[in-house]
């Protein structure tokens, strides 16, 4: 391919300086029940310890998450004193755009020479998510409550629909037939069993132990729990929530955490057990599409991508996206000439679920990963994110091969 | 003429030998001399004064010392700088609590407080006659050379000791009694001196443990708990382990929590002196001791090591065999050449360099005792995989020539010495509890002394580093919770080395001189043929508080020597858990109770077979019938399924013949361990605390 395309000369990836734990789905584990900074942080430094990457080599932390959390004020430099480390660092968040921004935040902060390592950690509680009071004195009912991830899933205030309503517009615009939603849905779900089976997500997810207040395990997060093979025959029988829209052609909402590191090219040898691997970020753009379209969102932001970059989606090794709907698959498929069979082989959250902070984090890592079993190449990655935008990057592994 | 296995502590002191103290039929000094020699005579007794009084050890030792010089009318100086926050009063709940409110009362009345501006002592000094300084001013050497001064040219020839916990004495221009954490309870102190002294045999006299140690930085404990911390905190920043799980596993393998540690001291305080220490050892050795970087971080913010209440660790650690291979490296490996280190430069008598670790610092077996049982060749292997790993730490001293002396009688027996004059042996214990250590070292003082040709033997504590005896290490118990066979071959193994105190001497008499003398102790000394005790000595069996079954034959052993109209005290001292004074047990447990001099006097009477002796009470050898007919009334608060088990354990014992009730004992022992009452009891929980990681 010649000259090297990339969005920054010094911020590399370091291969397998990385993890995220598993999801398991709103309320079915010791999750639900406790603070998901606090988590965050120590998960991410037991992650780095088990990589065999000292905390101490971090400078700073970017963190995103979506879901207020207990001591949110304080943000990244709490969380990276629950990890261990008294570095400052920087919060931001736009929905599930969250985890794949971070990450080019991140590589900012590396290319502009401040820090040499900075770690990216998102995460986020979307069970029992917390209440918002807001006195609103313009407001008919004077105070809103607001439950921070139903009551928005709900409602977009700058358009008046809901979330589900997005993708049965979209569904609706481009002609997407129920049946070919149902037929990437099984595809998908069969893809993440096939991934979790090879073995292939044992070196993305690490089981990790809760503990209570008195220091004994109150659960093992161990399992993407919630998630369950679907038949044909269930799918298609599931009721229609909205045009191509059923529980089973949607995700769920689940909690998790996921980080890796950013480094300066020359840390990787200290950060990597295999430095030959070169990752670099070679471009990311984010678009807003027309009010309530949200799924087509990735699509369009892809072709602006491939418009930017000269690249196309032939070039791409690896192609992964967040797709809370069955329908985004299907709407990036028409307008991509491409085939949804060969989108997201290891598994995506459609199926694994959609703690949103997180969600595009963990999505990068089983890319990458993916490309380094492929021998390297391009990765697209995108995604959409409330307020019909959508988020899409491509990053380059430079080789790879599968070690025993 | 007295041969020794190996040198007694007691002679670091400049007290002689324990064998002396039997043969003399006395201590070797006495509180009240000592007294005389540091303070004056009564009538001109001076005064004890502690200057930075209010500080953590200050006020720890004002109490302390206070406590036990108080009844000779030796008034204490609390000297502090204005200003300083009061140390000394928050001492008196402690106080009331160990001693009533009367008691502590008078040793606060005792203690006069002054205030010192760092130049010029208080005019009331004067008239309180100061005759000896224990210096606790903050670690800075001119501060501290300053302070002498000062005192010297007030109060020539004023006996000076400082506390300090790295600044050698040739630095400081004066004597060291380093003590040991806490300080209110803890009686070790290390000393630095030319000779013995006399205010270092005072605190002997005083029942404290003064422990010589060589003048070089930091001393003893100090490198073995700094040293610790640092190899933890080294582990912590190669993995990423958070404090509190690298302090769980290191408890698990050696003792200590030296995080928590920190934490219960005062970090801030506890965090520089750690540091300093290590800093000046730095210096000195190199990488072995350079303080990392997060101990540096730690000193400069003074933060503690365990997060705050409200960010209890919520992700939990665990490690799998590779992992825990490497943690023992990490760990073991810079305290075995530390220890190495300090075995070369010969900074201590190694019996006295382990108590330290065990004593003051919560290992469960000194380092030199690990390092024993971990062989040279091991140990060597340990280092030099430590060094890979922390390469800085190969370019310090490394001494592997001082672990060839591995098996020399000082590496063999920390725990237990042996002297004998030619016809009488004296073996000393120097461990409060009963260990495989203590049992395996027994065996070899027992076989020596057999090699000797001795045949009367007296068996007793060292009259230093154990000043009573309680009972057997429950920590030796823990495999015995999971595993029945592992109860009973504790039981057995160590049933059979009491067995020979009694078997394969003419004459054995167990001494007890000490404060008490309970459970696997005890049992030990009623193996001898005769059993002499302080009369106010407090014996007891409290194993069904624990609840364990006794395991060292005390379910039959003392049956067999005593008549059945007196088996119902011996049921009650076992089914109850309490204690009874020496001189209420003569006759049924104990043969002689004399009050000082005269216990010492007898045993060495019966030893020796001169003057008037007591009548041996033979062992029975066949079946006892009706020990447990009747069971007398019991108080206490024992389980009665605990009870239940004893009972029958002593039926069973008593019932077999001598030949069978060892082996009956042991599988009764070893059976009940593994039973729900002793898992979920004090040692299963101590279990659970301690290999739960």
């Amino acid at each position: 391919m010649g000259e090297h395309l990339e969005a920054f000369s010094r911020a590399r990836i370091p291969y397998g300086a990385w993890g995220s734990s598993y999801f398991p789905a709103w309320q079915t584990s010791a999750l639900a029940e406790v603070n998901i900074g606090q988590f965050a942080g120590e998960a991410m430094n037991r992650i780095l310890g088990l990589r065999r990457v000292r905390a101490e080599h971090l400078d700073y932390l970017v963190i995103g998450s979506t879901v207020p959390w207990h001591w949110k004020f304080w943000n990244a430099p709490l969380v990276a004193s629950c990890l261990g480390r008294r570095v400052p660092g920087f919060h931001l968040e736009q929905a599930c755009a969250t985890g794949l921004q971070a990450v080019f935040l991140a590589a900012a902060e590396v290319d502009g020479g401040g820090n040499e390592t900075v770690g990216v950690l998102t995460f986020d509680r979307t069970s029992d998510s917390p209440v918002g009071v807001f006195p609103e004195r313009r407001g008919y009912r004077r105070t809103e409550a607001l439950a921070d991830v139903w009551d928005n899933f709900g409602f977009d205030p700058a358009t008046g629909n809901a979330m589900i309503a997005t993708a049965g517009l979209a569904a609706r615009k481009y002609g997407i037939q129920r049946a070919e939603v149902d037929d990437i849905t099984l595809c998908r779900y069969q893809q993440y069993f096939e991934a979790r089976e090879s073995g292939f997500l044992d070196r993305v997810l690490v089981p990790l132990e809760v503990l209570n207040m008195q220091g004994r395990v109150m659960g093992v997060v161990d399992d993407d729990t919630g998630v369950r093979r679907l038949t044909a025959g269930a799918l298609r029988g599931m009721r229609e929530l909205d045009t191509c829209v059923t529980a089973g052609t949607q995700t769920h909402a689940s909690d998790g955490m996921a980080c890796l590191l950013v480094c300066d090219r020359d840390k990787v040898a200290e950060l990597s057990p295999r430095p030959e691997i070169d990752i670099r970020l070679v471009a990311k753009t984010a678009l807003r599409t027309s009010p309530s379209l949200m799924p087509e969102a990735p699509a369009l932001a892809v072709q602006k991508l491939f418009d930017q970059t000269g690249l196309g989606i032939r070039d791409m090794a690896v192609i992964k996206n967040h797709n809370p709907f069955a329908v985004n698959d299907a709407i990036f498929a028409k307008l991509l000439d491409c085939d949804w069979e060969t989108m997201n082989r290891s598994g995506c959250s459609l199926v694994w679920g959609h703690p949103q902070g997180p969600t595009l984090t963990r999505l990068l890592i089983e890319a990458l990963e993916e490309s380094v079993d492929l021998g390297g190449g391009y990765v697209l990655l995108f995604g959409c994110a409330a307020g019909d935008v959508g988020i899409a990057a491509i990053l380059e592994v430079s080789e790879g091969g599968r070690q025993r | 003429m007295t041969t020794a296995m190996r040198s007694s502590t007691l002679e670091t002191l400049g007290l002689g030998t324990v064998h002396g103290i039997f043969s003399r039929g006395a201590l070797p000094a006495t509180a009240g001399e000592l007294v005389d020699r540091v303070f004056g005579p009564a009538d001109e007794r001076g005064a004890l004064v502690i200057s930075g009084a209010n500080g953590i050890v200050g006020a720890g030792k004002t109490m302390q010392l206070g406590a036990r010089l108080e009844p000779y009318g030796v008034p204490i100086v609390a000297l502090d700088f204005p200003g300083a926050p009061d140390g000394i009063g928050r001492q008196y709940p402690g106080l009331a609590q160990a001693f009533g409110r009367g008691r502590a009362a008078e040793v606060m009345a005792n203690v006069v407080q002054l205030r010192y501006d760092g130049k010029h002592l208080p005019e009331a000094l004067a008239g309180l006659r100061p005759r000896f300084l224990l210096e606790a001013v903050p670690e800075v050497l001119e501060i501290k050379k300053a302070h002498y001064d000062v005192f010297r040219e007030a109060f020539p020839g004023i006996e000076i000791r400082s506390v300090t916990s790295g600044f050698p004495r040739s630095a400081l221009g004066v004597g060291i009694a380093h003590p040991a954490f806490p300080h209110q309870i803890n009686k070790v102190f290390e000393t630095v001196e030319p000779e013995p002294s006399a205010v270092t045999q005072l605190l002997w006299a005083l029942g404290l443990l003064p422990v010589p140690v060589s003048d070089h930085w930091s001393f003893v404990l100090d490198v073995l708990f700094c040293g610790l911390t640092l190899a933890a905190v080294r582990y912590h920043e190669a993995t990423n382990m958070p404090f509190w799980k690298v302090d769980k596993y290191v408890r698990r393998l050696l003792g200590p929590n030296p995080f928590r540690a920190h934490d219960a001291i005062g970090a801030k305080g506890a965090n520089f002196l750690t540091w300093s220490c290590l800093h000046h050892l730095g210096k000195q050795y190199g990488g072995l001791f350079e303080p990392a970087p997060s101990l540096v971080e730690r000193k400069d913010s003074g933060r503690d090591w365990y997060p705050p209440n409200h960010f209890r660790p919520l992700v939990n650690w665990s490690l799998d065999a590779a992992g825990e291979d490497e943690l023992a490296t990490r760990i073991l490996g810079p305290l075995y050449q530390m220890t190495a280190l300090m075995v070369q430069e010969q900074r201590s008598h190694l019996a006295l360099m382990n108590a330290i670790g065990e004593l003051c610092a919560q290992f469960g077996r000194g380092m030199p005792a690990v390092l024993r049982g971990a062989g040279a060749a091991a140990g060597i292997r340990t280092v030099e995989a430590y060094h890979v790993l922390d390469p800085a730490a190969a370019a310090s001293p490394w001494h592997p020539e001082a672990l060839e002396r591995l098996q020399s009688p000082e590496w063999q027996q920390l725990y237990v010495n042996a002297e004998h004059d030619g016809t009488v042996g004296v073996i000393s214990i120097s461990r409060e509890s009963y260990s495989s250590d203590v049992d395996v070292e027994l065996n070899r003082a027992i076989d020596w002394l057999k090699d000797e040709g001795i045949e009367r033997v007296i068996v007793s504590g060292d009259f230093h580093l154990s000043t009573q005896m309680v009972g057997a290490d429950t920590t030796e118990f823990f495999p015995a919770l999971e595993d029945e066979q592992a109860g009973y071959a504790i039981s057995r193994s160590w049933s059979a080395t009491v067995r020979r105190l009694h078997d394969e001497f003419a004459v054995s008499v167990g001494f007890i001189g000490g404060k008490r003398c309970l459970g696997g102790m005890l049992e030990l000394m009623m193996h001898c043929r005769y059993l002499v005790a302080a009369d106010s000595a407090e014996l007891g069996m409290p194993e069904v508080t624990l609840p364990v079954i006794p395991g060292m034959e005390g379910c039959h052993w003392p049956f067999r020597k005593t008549r059945p109209g007196q088996w119902p005290h011996l049921l009650r001292l076992l089914l109850e858990g309490g204690q009874v004074a020496a001189e209420d047990a003569v006759g049924w447990l104990v043969d002689v109770a004399e009050p000082g001099k005269g216990a010492f006097r007898a045993a060495w009477r019966i030893a020796t077979g001169t003057g008037q002796l007591p009548a041996e009470r033979a062992v029975a050898e066949g079946r006892l019938e009706g020990v447990t007919r009747e069971l007398p009334k019991l108080t206490g608060t024992a389980s009665p399924a605990a009870r239940q088990a004893i009972v029958e354990t002593i039926r069973a014992a008593c019932e077999a013949t001598l030949a069978e009730a060892l082996e009956v004992q042991a599988r009764h022992s070893g059976g009940f361990m593994t039973g729900r009452e002793c898992r979920s009891g004090v040692i299963g929980g101590l279990a659970k605390k301690t290999l739960t990681v």
